[in-house]
């Protein structure tokens, strides 16, 4: 059963084309990894996966709701934005007090603790977001993610700004999360950590996706890594789109 | 960079007034910005080019005190230039990052970076306001008695004026950052320099606003010691600038569900308003909020009482004229309401703009309501006009309810930057105009013909409270896809 689907994508920014009939699908219980170098349309296809932004044309569909039900996207799924920006104002606590009764998450209190000791922020849960450091920053959207736990994890850059013990950590995590059955979408520029964590991936270049499929179904020599996959993709034959390599 | 000399100087001045050009363009959009100084030039043409006809029943000093007194006003609008940098410097204004921020990493000093920034803002708000003020008035010099000598020594003291006026604002700024008590020092010492000329008279308006004493002696000193004055408090600002900001901890013991429970008569929306009261309190905006709103209240007061005691001029501003302009009034507080925080991190929630909208309208009306019907009573007590207060009160809410309405269905969280797109604000200006002058020549009849003034006015208030509830429905419809975010 797909969670993500989106069939010949298209977003134009004025005359700049950020996605160029991008078409994938995403299985549930699958670990999969969106890769592609800056300004590939990475971000631009997660907004539109997310309800963020609309397609200029093409078909999407999040959790079988399309762009045309921001909401009810957002409803179904857990976000990290590439961006950690929780609000300027309000505590670590209060921000996950707050997305757990726009979420109407039940057992709050309890929820929100465990994230907060999850994340071991706990003693930082009465400091204002804005004063917090970009790090701690990154852990609350990722508890403000994960705490009403979705069927459907999209998640950009969701390392940033993490310390090793940290990215062990949430590694870990989003194993179990699939390992639940449940979906994660992801898009990384660590290849190290993609390579160890999803079981499918896409290659996006110049606004289209140049490869997808499992790691040996994109490999052309035994033993290529990805990044050596990476390369080849998006400096070799990247610009030739399309289609691209497909695998399974 | 105190060892940096122009060379390093004019490429950052000229940077920063690019990325300030840039910074308004993001907003609302090229024409919009360019169309904002062309419309301010219109106004005061028109104004001008009608003075011969207003002059008449006008002296010329109480003009020349409006005009430099909107200007320092503007003036100590725009210059609170510190804490703009001290929050870029500790990263805190959302995802809006300046050149303001280089001396993080560069070998460059915040003290000279802010002195460029304050000459950028003063140079662009110059060329963006006061040129095309002062270029309306002179273009009407073919059809009235208007000098181009006049007008041309009014740019120099108008300009003047709004250096003092963002000079203070900035040394106020400053000052904040250093010790609250001595910035509020300051602003004791300003208020009372006011008082010693309103009402105490022991100084006259151009021994404070020294440019305008030129126009009061003709007396040269008063242009250089305004200049001076305004280039001694800025240099103090800039020199007031610490070179490195500690980063900041507040703390807070949890307060959204608590202040949500007393939100709860504004059902679903109780969550977001409690968000958004708590935001309020603690971005430190409440005061300005209310002196933004009260501010003007008290002044339009004052100066209709200037007008009726002070020169004699029999004015017939009833209970009911206030009531018609406190909706009016209220634009600011909206304004300043959607101006505390970006909400981006609700981009990837199940949250609507058009939701966020409401529960600011909520807090709105929370805020401005009791301020509003206690300013009214007071009023009608002062005015011994105790018959009009019911009318008075039902012109006010319905005014209120319908310019917020207004406001927010056609500027959503972008009020104060959308209104300077000449397209929104053309079409505001159309919603609310013609309103407030139905409102205002009726209030006017109430002494001659009441019953009949009555009914316009009761019509009126009844037909602005049902267009109120078509646009409050209209909010979903025009915002509920919009992102978040400046």
């Amino acid at each position: 059963m797909s969670v993500i689907e989106a069939e010949k994508l298209t977003r134009k920014f004025g005359d700049f084309e950020a996605l160029k009939g991008v078409s994938l699908s995403v299985e549930k219980g699958e670990f999969f990894g969106l890769l592609g170098p800056n300004g590939a349309g990475k971000t631009t296809l997660v907004r539109i996966l997310t309800g963020q932004l609309e397609p200029s044309s093409g078909k999407a569909s999040t959790m079988g709701t399309g762009p045309e039900d921001p909401i009810g996207i957002k409803r179904k799924i857990g976000i990290v934005p590439e961006a950690e920006s929780p609000p300027t104002f309000l505590t670590a606590r209060e921000f996950l007090e707050l997305v757990c009764r726009i979420r109407q998450v039940p057992d709050a209190g309890s929820k929100v603790a465990h994230w907060l000791d999850f994340f071991q922020i706990s003693e930082k849960k009465d400091v204002l977001c804005r004063d917090l450091s970009k790090g701690q920053r990154q852990k609350v959207m990722l508890a403000a993610a994960f705490i009403h736990e979705p069927e459907l994890l999209i998640l950009d850059e969701p390392f940033i700004n993490l310390d090793p013990i940290f990215q062990k950590r949430l590694r870990e995590y989003l194993w179990s999360v699939t390992a639940s059955g449940r979906t994660v979408f992801m898009c990384s520029h660590i290849l190290e950590i993609v390579e160890k964590l999803c079981t499918r991936v896409a290659v996006i270049n110049q606004g289209r996706i140049v490869a997808q499929g499992k790691l040996d179904e994109i490999r052309q020599n035994e033993g290529e890594g990805l990044e050596d996959i990476f390369m080849r993709l998006v400096e070799g034959d990247g610009e030739n789109g399309g289609e691209g390599r497909k695998g399974s | 960079m105190g060892r940096n000399g122009p060379s390093v100087h004019w490429p950052l001045f000229k940077a920063m007034l690019r990325e300030e050009w840039r910074l308004h363009k993001s907003f609302v959009g090229a024409v919009g910005s360019g169309f904002f100084p062309v419309v301010i030039f219109l106004f005061s043409f028109v104004l001008a080019a009608t003075s011969p006809v207003l002059l008449r029943k006008l002296d010329m000093s109480l003009v020349l005190l409006v005009l430099h007194l909107s200007a320092v006003l503007y003036g100590l609008g725009v210059g609170a230039l510190a804490q703009i940098g001290e929050q870029v410097m500790t990263r805190r204004l959302g995802s809006v990052n300046m050149l303001l921020q280089l001396p993080v990493l560069q070998p460059v000093s915040f003290r000279s970076m802010m002195g460029i920034f304050y000459v950028k803002d003063a140079v662009f708000y110059i060329l963006y306001s006061i040129i095309p003020l002062v270029g309306g008035i002179a273009a009407a010099i073919p059809v009235t008695k208007i000098t181009p000598a006049g007008a041309g020594l009014l740019f120099v003291t108008v300009l003047i004026t709004f250096m003092m006026g963002m000079a203070l604002s900035f040394l106020l700024s400053a000052l904040m950052l250093r010790s609250k008590a001595a910035a509020g020092a300051l602003a004791l010492f300003v208020v009372a320099l006011v008082l010693l000329v309103r009402p105490l008279g022991v100084l006259v308006p151009g021994q404070v606003l020294l440019p305008l004493g030129y126009w009061e002696t003709h007396d040269i000193l008063y242009l250089l010691s305004g200049t001076a004055l305004a280039l001694l408090l800025s240099a103090a600002a800039v020199l007031l600038m610490k070179e490195r900001f500690a980063p900041p901890e507040r703390r807070y013991a949890s307060a959204l569900l608590d202040t949500e429970k007393r939100f709860t008569f504004s059902g679903g929306l109780s969550t977001l308003v409690a968000k958004e009261w708590l935001e309020l309190r603690r971005s430190g905006a409440l005061g300005p909020v209310f002196t933004g709103f009260l501010g003007p209240l008290l002044g339009i007061y004052a100066v209709i009482w200037i007008f009726r005691s002070g020169l004699g001029m029999p004015l017939e501003f009833n209970v009911v004229f206030y009531g018609g302009i406190l909706g009016f009034l209220g634009l600011m507080t909206y304004s300043w309401l959607t101006n505390i925080e970006p909400n981006e991190f609700l981009n990837v929630q199940p949250v609507g703009v058009d939701q966020v909208v409401r529960a600011k309208l909520v807090l709105y009306f929370l805020l401005t309501t009791p301020v509003s019907l206690v300013y009214l009573v007071v009023i009608g007590i002062l005015n011994r006009e105790y018959a009009y207060l019911p009318l008075a009160a039902l012109v006010g809410l319905s005014t209120m309810v319908y310019v917020a309405a207004v406001t927010g269905r056609m500027t959503g969280l972008r009020a104060n930057t959308m209104l300077f797109d000449a397209a929104v604000l053309g079409r505001f200006s159309a919603a609310i105009v013609p309103p407030l002058i139905v409102c205002t020549l009726a209030s006017f009849m109430l002494r001659t013909a009441f019953w009949p003034a009555s009914a316009v006015l009761a019509a009126l208030s009844a037909g602005l409270l049902v267009a109120s509830g078509r646009l409050l429905a209209g909010i979903g419809p025009r915002w509920a896809r919009s992102p978040f975010g400046i």
